[in-house]
């Protein structure tokens, strides 16, 4: 296919002056970027003084601060990764193929969450599941309970469930993308040749979604690791993430470097989940 | 850029009448196009003269979208030069070359009215007010949109969006005008009837070059004063298109400009001071219009569908004898296709026979050898 | 259409209910619900209020009102060009520059904000460059967290661009600048506006980073409803939450009406 190669193929010309207008933004964005993210590196490895400081590396790395927050920080990402492709997947699959009036305006509706600050659902949480919260009042006006009975939410769930609700959008708008373009004739005639709605989700819906899903989790996985505004707002003690601890290292208690040593994980291990999403994304053509 | 370099016609230069005169020719020379190791377009040398339209046809991936936007200026050549008129455009910038474009798929500024999209080009270069409203008028015109200026593009059919874009490419008065698969996005009864839109088009701006890129031969046929077949990246064959028609140099030609039949023969005796040659095949003996075949030479005699005759005839001396095994009526015409000797012959009839022969009959084939060439066998071309 | 049965479809509308009931609109109700509260023991407020909004207001609401709406608009400008420079200059690269590019340009977003915020202030608290403390860094982490996603949206509006446009565009005489300025800008218009109001959107929410960075006397909005809820004052917190949320959807959908409107669909 030449000709659709040559419609493909930039206007070529030997001496192109418009390849330094790359410049400006490129130079902006090292300053303000790429050169604070390279300090970071080196602050973590040398010290004030300008010498590697290997020890202060392993003890950091061997507390259990760190390992901790390392713990969290994975468990969190990845059960809430699991449940937002779970939710994400049924009401995509509810929107799209079982519709019902207004079923559209939900969707943007759902949509409009990515717009809104995380922090907000932790907020509203505290007044739905906190211990003064409308769930826990109802159970304990209904059954005159001395204590209330509904204890999750300043716990890893709590911080798991905020994080679904903030992130499934970010599944169901390339599920609903995919989705629209499944055949609608391939499932009607799949239901007139008798096979049940569990099956022909199963073999003509699923496979079309994989892409968005796979594409969809990785960047999940993405945002849940470096998400702070939720943990940060649901303040507990014992739910410390690697950004979290960041914030603290740096903020309240001024140890710079250990700071530092921590961003240098945490950066490394959200660019390896960005290569394994742009991977997943620029392979299945999401 | 220096004002030096600008060699492009300004609108206000070039005045109506010296451009309906005579435009400019393009010439190739040597162009080849090649990305990396991939070689789109192998050294090609054709002229395009002034006031010609040219067809460029050829299936998908034959090089001659290549060859368009290496005049247009969006393909640099790796060898070669472009000239259009006097100007050497090869090392010239699209928008220095002073030409007008239409694409498949219009590409009409979708933001701007229909007056405006016309207006485009001369707007680009600094033409004044004045002269702008006059062309724009002028050239919606000569289109028949005139009363579609003050409308969107999305307000349009397909027809009509192409006419505009006509209306665009001409109002900049281009030295030559690049079509580019042109009709078709259109569907075929809006096809034929901007075809002949064309013509009327040309006939009414006669100095008007234009380069027409197709892989519909039909428009080629209808439309071109010349034709070059492109293939693989080359030019297989090229010349004016009646005579490319009736003698097809060689088996792709032949082949791709109307499907014409081509009977396997060897050359019995070379063409005489008529030019017709004699050639048997099988114990059949042919004449047909010759070249410089020697007696004993393998060839192939070309005879088009529609010069295939059921019955005889004083002209159609010819005659051979094939199996007949398809039979499609199609209204007007009826279409026959037999086996002769191993080879598929496609005969299209007005005039039957009252009894129809049954598929498997063995039946004669008249035709007159005006009506037939011989040419090289040659199959790699 | 993939369920048939009336009662079937029921079934899975109720099934939808709770899940968008439980997930999505208990925490919006909830928290418009709390900023109008006034005392709140039992499952359901005792009464309803503007208390809190009148607080807030006379607070430092309007401050940080102020200060999340100027971050984003000047953060969200500055993207808006880069991101549009970067994004048009890096057609004019070779194949492997443009990816590599493309991708480095894309990088900000895939870093942690409280990193970025990190970063800014280990690499700006010293002459020459000393930003710590002022306004700048705070628009400065801003601008870093949303590029990407400016960047991201205009590439892929330009990716999305017929190359006829452009082509014909020049074929008619028109010199780059002239293109550029009336048939590829006006062409991506509806792009640049959707980069820019995600971009706003993201401002306005943005914390990790501005916790990091942010001097006394610019609290943008998440900030403050932080501060308050971790003082307890968790009903201003909802309302000044609320208040950034109509700001946000405000902004949103008045620039999605000018969008329509400009490109008449």
């Amino acid at each position: 296919m030449s000709e659709a190669l040559a419609i493909a193929a930039p206007t070529a010309r030997k001496r192109e002056p418009g390849r330094l207008w790359i410049v400006p933004p490129a130079a902006l964005l090292a300053l303000l970027f790429f050169y604070p993210l390279a300090l970071i590196i080196r602050q973590a490895f040398l010290d004030d003084s300008g010498v590697a400081n290997v020890a202060e590396i392993i003890r950091v790395l061997h507390s259990r601060f760190f390992v901790n927050a390392l713990i969290n920080t994975v468990t969190i990402s990845v059960t809430a990764t699991a449940g937002c492709l779970i939710v994400g997947l049924v009401l995509a699959l509810i929107l799209a193929f079982v519709p019902f009036p207004g079923s559209g305006f939900i969707a943007r509706l759902i949509d409009t969450f990515i717009a809104l600050p995380t922090f907000l659902v932790t907020l509203a949480f505290t007044f739905l599941y906190g211990s003064a919260g409308m769930l826990n009042s109802g159970l304990m006006e209904a059954f005159s309970l001395p204590l209330p009975p509904v204890d999750f939410l300043y716990s890893t769930w709590g911080v798991v469930l905020a994080e679904v609700t903030v992130y499934t959008p970010f599944i169901l708008r390339p599920l609903l993308a995919a989705f629209s373009l499944v055949d609608r004739g391939q499932i009607e005639a799949a239901s007139v040749l008798g096979a049940r709605p569990f099956r022909i989700v199963r073999q003509i819906i699923l496979p079309a979604a994989i892409p968005a899903l796979i594409a969809g989790g990785s960047l999940c996985l993405l945002l849940t690791v470096n998400e702070f505004g939720i943990v940060l707002f649901i303040g507990a003690k014992g739910v410390i993430t690697l950004p979290l601890l960041i914030y603290g290292k740096a903020i309240q208690e001024s140890a710079y470097q250990v700071a530092c040593i921590i961003a240098v994980v945490n950066i490394a291990l959200s660019l390896g989940l960005f290569g394994l999403y742009r991977f997943a994304a620029g392979r299945l053509g999401v | 850029m220096s004002a030096v370099a600008f060699t492009g016609p300004s609108v206000m230069d070039i005045d109506a009448a010296k451009i309906r005169g005579a435009g400019s020719n393009v010439h190739f020379d040597k162009v080849s196009v090649a990305y990396g190791a991939h070689v789109v377009l192998h050294p090609l040398t054709l002229d395009i003269a002034p006031g010609e339209i040219l067809a460029m046809i050829g299936p998908s991936g034959s090089g001659k979208t290549t060859a368009l936007r290496a005049v247009a200026g969006f393909v640099r050549p790796a060898s070669g030069r472009i000239r259009i008129g006097a100007t050497d455009v090869t090392d010239l910038p699209p928008y220095e070359r002073g030409l007008g474009m239409v694409v498949q798929n219009y590409a009409l500024f979708p933001h701007m009215r229909v007056e405006d999209n016309v207006a485009f080009g001369l707007r680009a270069q600094g033409a004044n007010k004045a002269l702008i409203s006059e062309r724009v008028k002028d050239a919606l015109a000569t289109v028949g949109m005139a009363t579609f200026a003050r409308r969107y593009p999305r307000e349009l059919s397909g027809g009509q969006q192409q006419r505009v874009a006509i209306a665009r490419a001409l109002a900049v008065r281009p030295r030559v005008l690049l079509l580019d698969e042109p009709l078709s996005a259109l569907d075929a009864q809006i096809r034929r009837n901007m075809v002949e839109e064309i013509a009327r088009l040309h006939r009414s701006l006669p100095g008007l070059t234009i380069l027409y890129v197709t892989h519909d031969q039909t428009e080629a046929l209808t439309l071109a004063d010349k034709i070059a077949i492109m293939r693989d990246g080359r030019v297989c064959s090229h010349g004016p298109t009646t005579e490319l028609y009736r003698r097809p140099p060689n088996r792709f030609t032949a082949e791709f400009l109307g499907r014409a039949n081509l009977l396997p023969v060897t050359v019995a005796e070379a063409a005489g001071p008529k030019g017709f040659a004699t050639a048997r095949h099988g114990d059949a003996v042919l004449t047909g219009a010759g070249r410089d075949e020697k007696a004993g030479d393998k060839s192939l005699l070309c005879i088009r569908p529609q010069h295939l005759s059921l019955t005889a005839d004083s002209e159609h001396t010819n005659r051979i004898v094939g199996t007949l095994s398809e039979v499609h009526w199609q209204g007007e015409l009826t279409h026959l296709v037999l086996d002769v000797d191993g080879t598929p012959v496609r005969v299209s009839a007005t005039k039957l026979p009252v009894a129809l022969p049954e598929p498997g009959a063995k039946v004669p084939l008249f035709f007159a050898p005006a009506d037939t060439s011989l040419l090289p066998e040659d199959a790699s071309v | 259409m993939l369920v048939w049965s009336r009662s079937g479809r029921l079934v899975i509308w109720v099934i939808f209910a709770l899940i968008f009931g439980v997930l999505f609109l208990a925490p919006l109700a909830v928290i418009l619900l709390s900023s109008l509260a006034d005392q709140w023991n039992g499952v359901l407020p005792n009464g309803l209020t503007t208390e809190h909004y009148a607080d807030v207001a006379k607070g430092a609401a309007w401050n940080a009102v102020k200060a999340s709406l100027v971050t984003g608009f000047a953060a969200s400008a500055l993207a808006l060009v880069s991101g549009t420079w970067a994004a048009l200059s890096l057609r004019l690269q070779g194949p492997a520059l443009k990816r590599l590019l493309g991708l480095l340009f894309f990088i900000p977003s895939a870093v942690p904000s409280v990193s970025v915020g990190l970063g800014l202030l280990v690499a700006f608290s010293h002459p020459p460059l000393l930003l710590n403390g002022t306004i700048a860094i705070v628009m400065i982490a801003h601008f870093v967290l949303i590029s990407a996603f400016t960047f991201g949206n205009v590439s892929a509006g330009l990716a999305r661009l017929s190359p006829d446009f452009e082509q014909v565009a020049s074929s008619l005489g028109a010199r780059p600048a002239y293109r550029l300025r009336h048939v590829t800008l006006p062409l991506l218009a509806p792009y640049l506006v959707a980069a820019f109001g995600l971009s706003f959107a993201l401002s306005m929410g943005e914390l990790g980073a501005t916790v990091m960075v942010y001097p006394p006397g610019w609290v943008t909005l998440p900030v403050s409803i932080f501060s308050l809820t971790d003082r307890g004052d968790i009903f201003a917190g909802a309302a000044l939450t609320m208040i950034l949320v109509a700001a946000t959807l405000v902004l949103l959908l008045g620039l999605e009406r000018i969008t329509k409107r400009a490109t008449g669909s």
